[in-house]
């Protein structure tokens, strides 16, 4: 996957209109509550077979944290 | 590893009973600020979608009653040769005794049918399948009614927007019985972890943090167990409340229980393409569709339909879901081999592999509510009366 098809398939997951940026922060997102979390959770799981602790998800702040986590 | 299996137990009869009220998403926009499209997300997020919550003053034992009351007359068994009545939940009329012996009353069970309460959540249905089928196939028992019900709406306040549009009530009730003739096997897969044990808990109201007056000085614990507490994610909550951590459960689930089923899958010696269909702890659709892919099980096989209309019935959504999704298939000859999955508070999770044909299945009826039905008041006034004239 790339980095261009992870921020679609991100902008998805989070049910965003708006696009998703690698410099946006997820707390500005009005969406990042714990229904997004959970989302995410299950994207990293089932997308690149990576389980992400509650310490990890915790600790992501930007969008590129995602990325980095995703290993792109 | 608490693995077993057996072969003289069948299913015969299943039948799920809900109240008349349904409440859906759409008709509560005025907590989301009138927001459709927020409420959108969270159907196509979560599927939040319709759920059915009890009448004030109807209980977990009225509606697993209701749902045995319907399996019998639908099944034409004689209630007579029912030798045990097992009841799984949380949410019993009384401290004490167990709400089953309630339930042994107005069914007019007889004295040789044994009865008693299981505190179980959701996977409380496949615990209690597998505790039948211990007692039938260890000779000890031939007819056993097993019934589940929870009112989870009850506790949570409407405006809990986090866990008021996730639960819905309902009770089931599944008839196992002794097969002399030896049956496809039935494989089971339970286990606990009680580290996760504060993950999912009501805090008061049982001995630790009881809701006792016995004693001036139990006013003062009293006001604070029911002090509202406001949560960072804007609910308003008191210690008699559910507190769920979603995010631990939802780890525990996607980390622990796909695991298991591939264990149960192994120990049952089949494989995916053996099964015909996954029915999964309607938790929600991200938990759902989760366990299923993680499980390794295409998405065809398994429903979220049934949180969809009817809401997390936590101790009731496995039978509930194969009611509502699989009745045909169950009933007819050929049946079909489920997997049957619910996990949740404890932490615990059960999964069973099982032969499904020939059950009379009632499906999903309406719970009707009956003059028996006591207000609190009248029940205040009858037991008070009771306690004076002893």
């Amino acid at each position: 996957m790339t980095k261009e098809e992870f921020l679609t398939e991100l902008q998805d997951t989070l049910q965003r209109d708006d696009q998703v940026l690698e410099t946006d922060k997820l707390s500005d997102y009005e969406e990042w509550d714990s229904l997004s979390k959970m989302a995410v959770m299950a994207f990293f799981d089932k997308k690149f077979g990576k389980k992400v602790s509650l310490t990890e998800l915790g600790s992501f702040k930007t969008v590129e944290d995602l990325i980095k986590f995703a290993g792109l | 590893m608490a693995q077993s299996k057996f072969k003289h137990v069948k299913v015969s009869a299943i039948a799920t009973v809900v109240p008349q009220r349904e409440i859906s998403i759409y008709d509560e926009l005025q907590y989301y600020g009138g927001n459709v499209k927020k409420v959108d997300r969270m159907r196509k997020m979560v599927g939040f979608f319709k759920r059915r919550v009890v009448d004030e003053g109807v209980t977990s034992a009225d509606l697993a009653l209701a749902a045995a009351k319907k399996l019998l007359s639908d099944s034409g068994v004689d209630k007579n040769s029912i030798d045990a009545l097992i009841l799984v939940l949380q949410t019993p009329d009384y401290p004490a005794p167990a709400s089953a012996f309630s339930i042994h009353r107005d069914l007019n069970l007889p004295q040789t049918c044994i009865a008693f309460d299981v505190n179980l959540g959701c996977p409380g249905w496949v615990y209690g399948l597998q505790i039948a089928h211990s007692m039938i196939e260890s000779g000890a028992n031939k007819k056993i009614l097993l019934l589940t019900a929870d009112t989870p709406s009850t506790k949570v306040d409407v405006s809990d927007r986090q866990n008021a549009p996730l639960f819905g009530d309902a009770g089931t009730a599944t008839l196992l019985e002794y097969s002399e003739k030896e049956l496809n096997e039935t494989f089971f897969d339970l286990g606990a972890d009680g580290k996760g044990y504060e993950a999912i808990i009501i805090p008061a109201g049982g001995a630790r943090l009881p809701l006792k007056f016995s004693r001036e000085a139990d006013y003062k614990y009293i006001a604070k167990i029911f002090e509202p507490i406001d949560t960072a994610n804007g609910r308003r909550v008191n210690l008699t409340d559910k507190y769920m951590n979603g995010l631990e459960v939802f780890n525990f689930t996607t980390n622990v229980v796909p695991e298991k089923i591939k264990d149960l899958v192994k120990y049952a010696n089949v494989s995916v393409e053996d099964i015909d269909a996954l029915v999964l702890h309607q938790g929600n659709k991200q938990i759902v569709t989760s366990v299923c892919e993680l499980s390794g099980f295409p998405l065809e096989k398994c429903s979220y339909k049934t949180f969809e209309d009817f809401g997390n019935q936590t101790v009731s959504s496995v039978p509930a879901a194969i009611c509502h999704t699989l009745g045909e298939k169950i009933s007819s000859p050929e049946g079909i081999r489920a997997l049957c999955s619910g996990f949740g508070i404890g932490l615990a999770w059960g999964s069973c592999l099982i032969s499904l044909s020939g059950v009379k299945c009632s499906g999903v009826s309406d719970f009707e509510l009956t003059d028996t039905i006591q207000s609190r008041s009248q029940l205040i006034d009858y037991w008070q009366k009771k306690f004076k004239d002893t």
